[in-house]
């Protein structure tokens, strides 16, 4: 399932919601660039067209995002 | 000052203790339909923001796919529960709050009894492997825009990589989270903070740094683990002392000192050199704050209490849970410290969005006095970033009576009255600031003139009659109308 934010495949399933025995809804996580959402949240949150670009992310220009404490530099 | 301290009403050791005391006030409700996490728990947790005065605490226990959990908002999230964790009556004014708050403001020792771990309520659930944040909390979108599910009124608890073994030096803090995966989390804390320092010292120094998050907490440690104290002040110390009762603490399993009764502890270590996307998250400004990178802490260890409440909070666009947690909070500091030099202040109101907007009254000694007392206000720790907009009043004017403050502004400003002071510090997350970390001081100076300023027109202001006697008409008047219902 390719991410709302980044639009990148690169998901993992962190949790499924059951009640009886039937998934409800199910958690991802995406590991590009750690957006997380659930498959039953409303239209606005999970379709990337409704997405203002405001809230889309690149992963592949992380230099675009301030690093608050810079790892040490080995 | 006075040295007065009430006890909480009933003797409070917990966060359940409080929902149970809320409830024989009337100030905790348990949601009755099954609910979406999203966006249902949004949804309600800002209609209860509607009522700052008198909202309930809500606790969900019917969340789809959560069978079984449950969840509480708005725990601090009106005057009437704020009264209650001072244990006043619920319809104390806000002003005999604050009154109230800044009698404790001095000088108590707290008490911090220890409980051994295996006798902690905290650890009658223990997870050491598989751990998955998602199988043990309710979580959800706070706002339709956050990054993620947000721990939002978490208390972590850490100690100085380069100390350890210092109690003072351990930190106490609410810092938001943001969960990555299953075991892992981001915390945001800018090196101005206290877990900030922690994590640049850990990093730079390559030290292990081990935290404690500890959620569904005293509602004094909520309260207080928020208000800037000195480095080497215990928070624990500081809320049992504010609150005149103790606060019962044991051992994590990670070494650390945790609330015994909190509904849930988890353990993690730092990561070095590893940084994460981190937001954007709905803030109190009422806007998100941007996309960082940021460290990273992974689950080490899980505690809990058995049927664990997950305590959580909205918080955004005015007013919510946040601007009741924090504001007294925010006012009592800057108070105390104006209070040591000009003894003629009478209260301060900065329960408007961290500060930005606030409101002294003060004893107006001479002109553009008040002025002075503004300057002042805004270079305490608090001020000189979070005080945007200032409004001095005269003493004779309620700050935190809005009605008053406005006819105050109305008939008591002139065009010198107004300054304001460009190109200063602020505060990274105004969402007004042209450059982030940048913006003005606003002082407006609402007291009256007095010499060596012209008073100009002969004005003769009226003195309505107050006290008692008007006190007591004014209850009158509301049984005489709520008995023609």
């Amino acid at each position: 399932m390719k991410c709302p934010r980044c639009q990148t495949a690169d998901g993992t399933i962190c949790k499924e919601g059951k009640e009886n025995g039937q998934i409800v809804w199910t958690i991802y996580y995406c590991n590009a660039c750690g957006f997380t959402w659930r498959d039953s949240e409303p239209e606005d949150t999970l379709d990337p067209n409704l997405r203002p670009a405001a809230f889309k992310l690149d992963p592949t220009r992380p230099a675009d995002y301030p690093l608050i404490i810079p790892p040490r530099k080995s | 000052m006075t040295q007065h301290v009430d006890q909480p009403a009933g003797h409070i050791r917990s966060l359940r203790d409080f929902l149970e005391l809320l409830k024989t006030q009337e100030q905790c409700i348990t949601w009755p339909e099954t609910v979406m996490p999203e966006p249902d728990i949004r949804n309600i947790a800002v209609a209860a923001g509607r009522d700052m005065m008198g909202g309930p605490a809500i606790i969900f226990d019917k969340i789809r796919g959560y069978p079984g959990k449950r969840l509480v908002l708005g725990v601090h999230g009106s005057f009437a529960n704020i009264a209650a964790v001072l244990g006043q009556p619920k319809n104390t004014s806000i002003k005999n709050l604050f009154y109230n708050l800044v009698s404790r403001w001095s000088g108590q020792s707290g008490a911090l009894p220890r409980i051994k771990p295996e006798l902690s309520p905290v650890h009658e659930v223990r997870i050491e492997k598989d751990f998955n944040l998602y199988d043990l909390l309710p979580l959800y979108r706070i706002n339709a825009y956050d990054g993620g599910f947000y721990f939002g009124k978490a208390n972590v608890v850490s100690r100085d990589p380069q100390d350890p073994d210092h109690f003072g030096k351990q930190n106490v803090g609410i810092y938001r989270i943001q969960p990555h995966g299953c075991d892992h989390f981001t915390l945001f804390s800018a090196p101005v903070h206290d877990l900030g320092r922690q994590m640049e010292a850990a990093e730079r120094h390559q030290l292990p740094l081990k935290i404690a998050v500890m959620l569904g907490n005293h509602p004094a440690m909520a309260m207080f683990a928020a208000t800037p104290i000195g480095y080497e002040e215990s928070e624990y110390a500081y809320a049992s002392a504010m609150m005149g009762a103790p606060i019962e603490l044991t051992e994590s399993g990670n070494g650390l000192d945790i609330q015994a009764n909190c509904e849930i502890c988890i353990e993690a270590e730092y990561v070095h050199g590893q940084r994460l996307f981190e937001g954007p998250f709905g803030e109190f400004p009422g806007s998100y704050s941007g996309v960082r990178r940021v460290p990273v802490f992974k689950v080490t260890g899980i505690s809990h209490r058995q049927n664990p409440i997950f305590e959580n909070i909205y918080i955004g666009k005015g007013w919510t849970e946040h601007d009741t947690l924090i504001g007294l909070n925010t006012s009592a500091p800057i108070y105390s410290a104006l209070k040591k030099d000009f003894p003629e202040v009478e209260a301060v109101n900065a329960l408007y969005h961290h500060g930005l907007t606030a409101i002294i009254a003060v004893k107006n000694r001479f002109g553009g006095f008040a002025k002075s007392v503004a300057l002042r206000a805004l270079g305490t720790p608090h001020g000189l970033m979070y005080l945007k907009n200032l409004i001095m009043v005269d003493a004779d004017v309620d700050p935190f009576d809005l009605n008053q403050v406005m006819w105050a502004l109305s008939v008591r400003t002139r065009a010198g009255d107004i300054q304001v002071l460009d190109n200063m510090a602020g505060i990274p997350v105004d969402p007004s600031a042209v450059v982030a970390g940048k913006g003005h001081h606003l002082i407006i100076d609402a007291t009256t003139n007095v010499a060596p300023d012209p008073v100009g027109a002969d004005v003769q202001m009226v003195t309505p009659p107050a006290g008692k006697q008007i006190d007591q008409l004014a209850s009158l008047i509301q049984k005489l109308q709520e008995a023609t219902k």
